[in-house]
């Protein structure tokens, strides 16, 4: 009896080790190089998969003294409030449209700038300039805001100083909903466009210099060079950035828009991240909030997965 | 790249990767040491009587940039026989520290609650016992028991009393004005609200300073409706405190007219110019440094803030003057101010975290003894003779206020009871504007305006009163900065009542 079961045991092990022999012999034979990915791996399942099991606060009506296992569970309800709620649509196209301010605006310029880097021929002119257009990116949202708001400001800013001196009348930028995506985009450009230049950079360096030679001989200038040699072979780089650029579809940057968010641009400034912040840790909701940044994780995944679809269409590699 | 640069990349990250490891443990050395020192005071300490000193951790407003130097918390440890690990968490965001720390349970075993409407969210939890109900316990307790019963009364929830209080005094709202700016002008402290909108026209129109340009306005303010300006405005109008009794029946302060009527006043200021055009925006400190600076000279708010205004506005302009006043009737010939419910900060004692009775009396036993004029005035004044020194029985701050706010300010935030119930010493001002706003935060309790919800309850304010002030609070800047008009301020309330204001009416109404 007991050596019978110990065989038939035995009989289902070997027949598995079969099917998976051929797996397992790859990986025995680089093991040293899967040990290598175990870290990351790692990394990805404490810090990135672990935490989504908070999600499961979002169906439930969370109380933090009783715990995720004790709360009561109430479906769907967290989701049908903010679907049905007034500020749902105002907060789901002001997201979709500094969205759109970042792919269509400013997405481009780093590269329109690194482009631009590269025709300059005096190589410490060159430096110096890509230094200076990247520092910016190393002071936070708080200063940037900041020196904006004392320029800005109707109350001895420098802007309406000269606006007023030139015979105009003052504008109110600061508490102007009109003026919050002008004023949104150009802060990310100041911040932004150097460092993402370096990467368009880099990628531009890797340009086999027997192209532009050729293209030389064929009596092409500079400007048909950048237009048939660069932008094609950085094409690539771009579609990736890009693809990446709308993952992050939904993260705009909340420290940027928290700090500018006033009483009177609110209608068109307020996010996904900013409703979260006041619903969640101001407020104490933590299930309603869960939920909206559940919606906000879900609009991000499907873009991620259209965008990557798009960049196959177009015979480009993708990300996966 | 070439096998030499490989060498110098990875001898660089190795140094990066030393200075982090030593930039860590340097820290830790750092705290070891406070540590050491503090065990060192409390050898020296007379009656801890043998015991071992009680270690538990406190979480609490931080009012000042920097964190304190331990030396005043050395004694208060020594006088009370505790191990004291205090939690300073920065005023402006404390709420969600509090937040958070409630949601991942880690709340410490006595935690301070900011004020009044983070009380009110915290309501639930309450009524769920997650906190010790310490009524029972306080007359055990020689101080604690000398708390004023009409303050605790007002923190009861469902009569019983879970929390501690901090005194305030009950109005210091009042007005600071430039005193040399009005002499110049021939003008008198404003008495009335039409004095008031005068003078604010001439300090912006009449050159108060004398240097023949025109860069001087009145009203300094800032993006706060109810510490700023604007409510103490709408007091002077007879505004009801947040809610008012209109034919019988509760309503929010919005729906009474004399709001409206403040709101045209502030609309009337700002478009003249009279007041900061950005002050939806404008931060506290932007705020002050235009009276500081001598740009703009009146100041609606704490009138206590006129001894700092001063120091800062004598380093730039030693010929400054500064007076406060407190009386302006609007209107309708009347005077009324608001008032907080008689406490600014609250302490309660998570269950989570102080797990016996026995616990909870050690620290209750605790503030207990910060109740002790001994302890409350390390915990407020600091020490005799460093810090501060008794004139006339009167604690004066030495002339270094820099040190004064660096060791000692913070832990003012400990305080519990009022100089009152724990017999600390009273201030001494040599500088008389300041001590006239003491006696006038005294006269203030002659007009006071309460407001008639704090000892009620409404279960939709508590979940979402603070999403919904939002929209009022929106269209009042917007109303005053001309972008809707009455109609659309109109539209905005009929919003606040349709997404649960009118819930809130009916459960306050209800529960009255």
């Amino acid at each position: 009896m007991e050596t019978s079961t110990i065989s038939a045991r035995e009989e289902a092990k070997q027949l598995k080790k079969a099917r998976r022999s051929e797996t397992w012999r790859r990986i025995k034979k680089n093991k040293l190089i899967y040990l290598m990915i175990l870290p990351g791996l790692i990394y990805f399942l404490i810090y990135k998969y672990l935490p989504m099991y908070g999600l499961i606060i979002s169906f439930q009506d969370y109380k933090p003294y009783k715990g995720i296992m004790g709360s009561e569970w109430v479906g769907f309800e967290h989701f049908q409030r903010l679907f049905t709620s007034d500020e749902f649509w105002m907060i789901f196209k002001n997201t979709l449209m500094l969205f759109g301010l970042q792919v269509f605006v400013f997405f481009p310029i780093p590269i329109i700038l690194s482009l631009m880097l590269n025709e300059v021929r005096h190589s410490f002119f060159k430096r110096s300039v890509q230094t200076l257009v990247y520092i910016p990116h190393f002071m936070s949202w708080v200063v940037i805001v900041s020196i904006s708001y004392v320029m800005l400001t109707l109350d001895g800013g420098i802007v309406n100083a000269i606006i007023e001196s030139l015979g105009m009348q003052p504008i109110n930028f600061l508490l102007n909903e009109e003026w919050f995506r002008p004023m949104y985009i150009l802060q990310v450009i100041w911040r932004e466009a150097g460092w993402g230049t370096i990467i368009f950079l880099a990628a531009i360096t890797a340009v086999d210099p027997s192209l532009y030679e050729a293209a030389r001989m064929d009596g092409a200038n500079r400007f048909r060079q950048m237009w048939h040699i660069t932008l094609p072979a950085i094409r690539s780089v771009i579609i990736v950035l890009l693809i990446l650029k709308i993952g992050d579809v939904l993260e705009l940057g909340f420290e940027h828009v928290y700090l500018l968010l006033n009483s009177s641009n609110r209608s068109v400034a307020e996010i996904f991240d900013t409703y979260v912040y006041v619903a969640g840790l101001q407020q104490g909701q933590f299930s309603y909030s869960t939920a909206v940044g559940f919606f906000k994780g879900i609009v991000g995944l499907i873009m991620v997965i259209f965008a990557n679809w798009l960049a196959k269409k177009f015979n480009e590699e993708g990300i996966y | 790249m070439s096998n030499s640069n490989w060498r110098k990349l990875l001898g660089i990250m190795m140094l990066m990767f030393l200075l982090f490891v030593a930039a860590c443990s340097d820290n830790s050395s750092e705290t070891g040491g406070t540590d050491s020192s503090g065990e060192e005071g409390e050898s020296s300490g007379e009656e801890s009587g043998g015991d071992e000193p009680y270690a538990f951790s406190i979480m609490a407003n931080l009012h000042t940039p920097e964190v304190p130097q331990d030396k005043v918390l050395n004694k208060i440890e020594e006088a009370t026989n505790t191990d004291l690990e205090i939690q300073w968490v920065p005023d402006n965001n404390y709420e969600d520290r509090l937040n958070t720390a409630f949601a991942t349970n880690s709340l410490p075993e006595a935690v301070f609650l900011k004020n009044q409407t983070t009380f009110v969210q915290f309501r639930d939890a309450i009524e769920d016992e997650q906190f010790w109900e310490i009524g029972p316990y306080l007359d055990e307790f020689e101080n604690l028991s000398k708390l004023k019963e009409n303050v605790l009364d007002n923190t009861m929830v469902n009569g019983k009393l879970y929390t501690l209080y901090q005194g305030r005094p009950l109005s210091r709202q009042g007005i600071i004005y430039r005193k040399d700016w009005a002499e110049n002008l021939g003008l008198e402290a404003p008495k009335t609200t039409e004095e008031f909108m005068e003078m604010a026209r001439a300090f912006t129109e009449d050159d108060p300073d004398g240097n023949g340009e025109n860069d001087t306005f009145g009203v300094t303010d800032r993006s706060d409706l109810v510490y700023g300006a604007f409510k103490t405005v709408s007091s002077w109008f007879g505004t009801p405190n947040s809610w008012g009794e209109k034919d019988g029946q509760l309503l929010p302060e919005f729906m009474f007219d004399e709001y409206v009527q403040t709101m045209d006043f502030f609309k009337e200021m700002h478009g003249n110019g009279f007041i900061n055009q950005d002050f939806p925006v404008t931060s506290k400190t932007d705020q002050q440094e235009f009276i500081k600076n001598g740009t703009a000279g009146i100041y609606v708010g704490s009138m206590g803030d006129v001894l700092s205004l001063k120091d800062d506005a004598i380093a730039i302009n030693p010929d400054a003057t500064f007076d406060v006043h407190n009386y302006v009737e609007g209107p309708d010939g009347e005077f009324g101010i608001w008032s907080i419910p008689g406490y600014g900060n609250l302490v309660m004692f998570p269950k989570s975290s102080v797990e016996t009775e026995e616990d909870l009396k050690k620290i209750l036993g605790f503030f207990d003894k910060m109740m002790s004029p001994e302890v409350a005035n390390y915990a407020y004044w600091g020490m005799e003779g460093e810090h501060y020194e008794l004139v006339d029985g009167a604690a004066k701050v030495t002339d270094d206020s820099a040190l004064f706010d660096r060791e000692v300010k913070p832990f003012q935030a400990l305080e519990i009871g009022e100089p009152e119930t724990n017999s600390r010493y009273l201030g001494y001002f040599e500088y008389e504007p300041k001590a006239k706003s003491e006696e006038l935060f005294i006269d203030n309790e002659n007009y006071l305006i309460e407001d008639p919800t704090v000892p009620l309850y409404s279960e939709t304010f508590s979940q979402d009163g603070a999403r919904l002030q939002q929209i009022i609070t929106d269209a009042t800047y917007q109303y005053i900065l001309g972008q809707i008009d009455k109609a659309g301020f109109e539209a905005a309330v009929e919003d606040w009542k349709s997404q649960g204001g009118d819930a809130i009416i009916e459960e306050y109404n209800s529960s009255k």
